[in-house]
């Protein structure tokens, strides 16, 4: 474990929730599934939040249904893998290093999938001086995270995997069916210890890029991740996530009003759904996604324009670009539909003027 | 000994388990359910294999059938297994509720006062158990268990102190209480009869909520004051075929449950509940198209298990279920769950009742029929095609216009589709059980559906003022096959049309009457008759639509566009007095003073059946196009004459160039106000005539001022374009 003083940006959730994770297994008194850290019950309240019974406080990781989590903690123990599936921005990786933080205590064995992911990312590769100098052997073989988390029966995450190509993304079948991973070279095989499994996450907007294989698909349980269901769920989670965020960045300005927050998650709902809150106007609808990450990712750069550039205090200016760039990804249909949002929904509300002049100006 | 109260769930498959095992401890020598006393003497039919539930009991006033009150049993309902039980054994069974004689004469007098709605009690006991919904509650703590034998006792004492607390405030208003209060004084009558029979062991069996009532029986003669002088009602009662659909409480009725086929399977599958069911519903979804192997359920069973163990059931139930089948089956998604609803846990199985159930004539009618045609209700729509050439399929087609007629829409729809010819047939049928109800109705009307179907026919007849109406009812006696009533009909027709003021009247019974003579199977004297009354009224039109259509403002104008277009697609349907129909339009095209719409549109139809000659159509549209009249009035002869169809502006020259000088001509103004009606017109016509139109403005292949050395100067014709495509409504 690194050391706390460290000036990381940001550490790992096993690191940063330390005490509570340790608080938690000290009244764990349920079983726990071979090689798990926790047990599936204190691995829920680790993801929801709670009261432990002497009263120390777990803070909520997750703000949503309640039984998705369960569904995806179920899946982890029944030993079969996981699939979180959602629009970019509902917390699926976020959600993914809580389980495997809460679960094996180690949230740091990922494979990140793009389109150059290869197969040496999920099986295993070659040092080839040594290969070159030894031939194959155990010491020239270079493990993926994958096949760490089979040895040490722990979680394994898979992020994009839709991202990955399909030649590759079939490398797990063998993983995930038979829990082994044969290295041909060496005429041997890694069988997985009890505890392994893996968590991988897909984006819906990437669906048809490299569609799962229906052998693969088979083997995962597919939990869909929705965006927050009303607006007051949305503000408490934009304004939990740049409160941290802000500790840990040490940024210096006021924390935003609630206010302020939830103009913001008022106007990416509207836009996102296509009319406004009341049902009366029809929008149109942005090109880019609009999901709370981006929310909070503006509110976030709002709080620290305003600490370094203004008085320290969030101003309509200060999120006002903000918006702008998030909303705005393609220059001429984006634009169009926020000129128009502005015009007709923006200008209209007496209390939003300040938004409104200020981001006009942005224009 | 003595009595035995045991307070179950209305449609509780637990309770209907736990009762079973009760009753089989105890050996009552007489059962008492809750339910209509008026219905005793049908209990034994349900000892017989050919009653399948769901049924009900339904109990109806003689006189006003639609006043009825149903009460449905499932296979999983308590009291059905508490009839059986005693059916079996071959002991006294009785219903012990308020009798619905009385029920409905209650009715009768509170009527206009709002019914009370009743609260749930359980839902305070539920709530206080922490669960946000008291059928969850009941389920888990009830239903889900597989043996309950202490359950009755737990119940009793739940609800002796539910009910000590709130006494009648949770069961809604005054009259209700009232009610409530006469319903548990007769039962508590229909115990002590019991005893005084001798009975040693009594078992009572009734809903939860009743069972502090009837623990203690309090002196007779309180009870008896409760139920003096109550009304009374003269009731018939039968048993009909339900479906689990009409369980439910999304159905509207009161005591449903949620999941009326999730229930069944609870009650029929004694072991592996979980594998059974899932098992299950991959299959549907098989049969749905959608890939699920065994693989998927074993997989399914595995989480439900786990998820239920994490949420501290000793079951999964449904909503584990579920989520399980959504998170492997389905690969998360939520769109084929509703499927599952629909099909598996509430599910659409619906009744049989055995032959000799007591009924109404026109119910055994139809049971008999349907044995015959071998058209089985089914409580999912089905879509049904007949073969009019079949003499099989002619019946059943008869047998659905009859109930029609007769307002028993178990078949929809029976047009004689226009791709299918006129020998086919295609209807949708679905059997609701509240179809029963409208036999029952109906029933006055005769003893069979042939009967009824023509007695209810000639009755409209009479009363049926309305021509149009009159010629569809025509037309349906017609298919239906009752052609003693059509005779009278057609009479009544005629003399309707001999007496009918309106003229817009007539011409919307015209089409009718000619599809009739055109399509119609009809035995050759009716379409004589029919025939007669179409020239008759063809005839008057003809001569009276000259004055009918003078002095009417747009709107009317507007309606007339329609039915003489309606009156003229008949008259050529059937050839009926050609020439008075072209000789009146001819007059309406050239008389000025008239509504431009109906000018233009007379004039178009004689063009377009060569009536009138090609010049005379291009004078009088150049007439109606002068710079001199009214520009409004000129746009509503084009729009009239242009109307629908573009194509004759494509091909015919003279009048593309009639129009373009008429438009070249209009001040700016009035080119301004006239712009949405031309569009309006346009904008009737289909793409490629537009399209084609405006390729010859691009080209310029057509211009009034065609001379040699025309030139387009392109540039400048660019920038009108764009108007020019707006006006043709492609922009």
């Amino acid at each position: 474990m690194t050391d706390p003083t460290t000036p990381l940006i940001r550490r790992h959730a096993e690191e940063q929730f330390a005490e509570e994770l340790a608080a938690l297994a000290k009244h764990d008194d349920r079983a726990r599934p071979p090689n798990w850290k926790l047990s599936p019950w204190a691995t829920l309240t680790y993801i929801l939040g709670g009261k432990l019974d002497d009263g120390f406080e777990i803070s909520a990781k997750y703000i949503g249904q309640r039984r998705l989590i369960e569904i995806a903690i179920a899946t982890l123990a029944t030993d079969r893998a996981l699939l979180l599936y959602g629009v970019p921005g509902t917390a699926k990786s976020w959600v993914s290093e809580h389980l495997a933080a809460a679960i094996s205590g180690d949230s740091t064995r990922l494979v990140q999938g793009t389109a150059g992911t290869g197969e040496e990312a999920i099986r295993y590769g070659w040092n080839y001086a040594r290969l070159l100098a030894e031939g194959p052997s155990e010491n020239a073989m270079v493990p993926s995270p994958v096949m760490n988390a089979m040895r040490d029966g722990a979680l394994v995450r898979v992020e994009e995997l839709t991202r990955v190509p399909s030649d590759v993304q079939d490398s797990l079948i063998t993983v995930l069916s038979e829990k082994l991973l044969p290295i041909p070279e060496l005429g041997k095989a890694v069988q997985a210890l009890k505890g392994f499994n893996v968590i991988a996450t897909a984006n819906n907007r990437d669906k048809g890029v490299n569609e799962l294989s229906s052998a693969l698909k088979r083997r995962f349980n597919t939990v869909v991740l929705p965006l927050p269901a009303t607006a007051d769920e949305e503000v408490t989670i934009v304004a939990e996530r740049v409160a941290a965020l802000g500790r840990a960045l040490e940024i210096p300005a006021e924390k935003p009003a609630l206010e302020e927050i939830r103009r913001v998650v008022t106007i990416f709902r509207e836009l996102r759904e296509g009319k406004t809150s009341d049902g009366k106007t029809k929008l149109k609808t942005p090109t880019g996604t609009l999901s709370t990450a981006e929310v909070i990712s503006v509110m976030f750069s709002g709080l620290s324009l305003a600490a370094h550039f203004g008085d320290g205090t969030l101003h309509a200016a200060d999120i006002a670009s903000g918006i702008t760039g998030a909303i705005v990804k393609d220059p001429v249909q984006d634009g169009v539909a926020w000129k128009e949002y502005l015009e007709a929904v923006v200008k209209e509300r007496e209390e939003w003027r300040d938004l409104y002049r200020a981001c006009r100006e942005q224009l | 000994m003595g009595v035995h109260v045991f307070g179950i769930r209305h449609h509780g498959p637990g309770s209907a388990r736990s009762l079973q095992l009760a009753l089989g401890q105890l050996q009552p020598s007489c059962v008492l359910i809750e339910g209509p006393p008026d219905a005793d003497a049908l209990i034994p039919l349900f000892e017989t294999a050919a009653m399948q539930p769901p049924v009900a009991l339904l109990l109806h006033e003689r006189e006003h059938p639609t006043n009825a009150l149903y009460y449905p049993f499932a296979a999983f309902s308590p009291e059905l297994i508490a009839m059986r039980f005693a059916l079996e054994r071959g002991i006294a069974v009785r219903f012990m509720d308020l009798p619905v004689t009385h029920q409905l004469g209650l009715d009768a007098e509170t009527k206009g006062e709002p019914r009370g709605v009743l609260g749930d009690p359980l839902a305070l006991i539920a709530e206080a158990a922490g669960y946000a919904d008291s059928e969850r509650w009941w389920e888990h703590m009830v239903e889900e268990r597989q043996d309950g034998r202490e359950i009755f006792e737990a119940i009793r004492y739940a609800m002796v102190s539910l009910r000590r607390e709130l006494e009648w405030d949770v069961r809604g208003g005054e009259a209700e209480s009232k009610r409530e209060a006469m319903r548990e004084a007769y039962m508590r009558q229909t115990i002590r009869a019991a005893i005084k029979e001798g009975h040693e062991a009594i078992a009572v069996v009734c809903g939860a909520w009743h069972v502090p009532a009837l623990l203690d029986l309090p002196p007779e003669k309180t009870d008896r004051a409760i139920l003096r002088g109550m009304p009374k009602k003269k009731i018939d009662a039968t048993v009909i075929p339900w479906t689990h659909g009409r369980l439910t409480v999304s159905s509207g009725y009161g005591a449903g449950v949620r999941s009326p086929g999730w229930y069944h399977h609870l009650f029929t599958t004694p072991t592996d509940v979980v594998t059974s069911w899932l098992t299950k519903v991959a299959r549907l979804l098989r049969d749905e198209g959608l890939d699920v192997s065994s693989a998927h359920v074993i997989e399914s069973v595995r989480l439900a298990d786990a998820l239920a163990s994490l949420r501290g059931r000793p079951l999964p139930g449904l909503d584990e279920m579920n989520e399980a089948a959504k998170t492997i089956m389905l690969f998360g998604d939520e769109l084929p769950l509703r499927l599952v609803h629909e099909r598996l846990v509430v599910g659409q199985s619906l009744g049989s009742v055995p032959g000799d159930t007591p009924m109404v004539p026109l119910m055994r009618d139809l049971a008999k029929q349907q044995k015959s045609l071998r058209l089985k209700p089914a409580a999912i729509e089905k879509e049904l095609t007949l073969d009019l050439r079949k003499p099989n399929d002619l019946k059943k087609s008869v047998l659905l216009r009859r109930l029609d007629l007769l307002r028993v829409p178990w078949g929809v729809g029976g047009d004689r589709g226009a791709g299918l010819g006129t020998f086919k047939e295609t209807w949708r049928l679905c059997w609701e059980p509240e179809l029963a109800i409208r036999l029952v109705e109906a029933g006055v009307y005769g003893g069979t559906i042939e009967d009824a179907a023509r007695a209810y026919a000639l009755e409209r007849v009479a009363k049926t003022e309305d021509l149009a109406q009159l010629t569809i009812l025509v037309r349906q006696l017609m298919y239906a096959e009752l052609p003693d009533v059509v005779t009278p009909a057609l009479k009544a027709l005629e003399s309707r049309a001999a007496v009918a003021a309106d003229l817009t009247h007539l011409m919307v019974a015209i089409p009718q009457l000619a599809q009739l003579v055109r399509y119609g199977d009809v035995r050759d004297t009716a379409t004589e008759v029919v025939r007669e009354v179409l020239d008759e009224l063809v005839t008057r039109v003809a001569v009276g639509l000259l004055p009918a259509v003078t002095g009417i403002n747009e709107e009317a104008a507007e309606e007339m566009f329609t039915n003489i277009m309606n009156v003229h697609g008949a008259i050529g349907l059937v050839d009926a007095h050609r020439d008075l129909w072209f000789d009146t339009l001819t007059k309406i095209g050239g008389k000025d003073a008239l509504p431009g719409l109906l000018r233009g549109r007379a004039l178009r139809l004689c063009f377009d059946a060569q009536r009138i000659e090609r010049d005379e159509v291009e004078r009088r549209f150049s007439y109606a196009l002068s710079v001199a009249s009214e520009p409004a009035h000129a746009a509503a002869f084009a729009e009239g004459f242009l109307r629908g169809s573009g194509q004759i502006l494509v091909y015919d020259e003279g009048l593309w160039a009639i129009l373009d000088r008429w438009i070249a001509t209009l001040q700016a103004e009035a080119f301004e106000t006239l712009l949405p009606l031309l569009r309006r017109t346009f904008s009737t016509f289909t793409a490629p005539e537009r399209r084609q139109m405006s390729e010859r403005i691009a080209t310029g292949g057509v211009t009034a001022t065609a001379e040699d050395d025309y030139r387009i100067d392109d540039e400048r014709a660019a920038a009108a374009m764009d108007l020019a495509r707006q006006m043709l409504g492609i922009a």
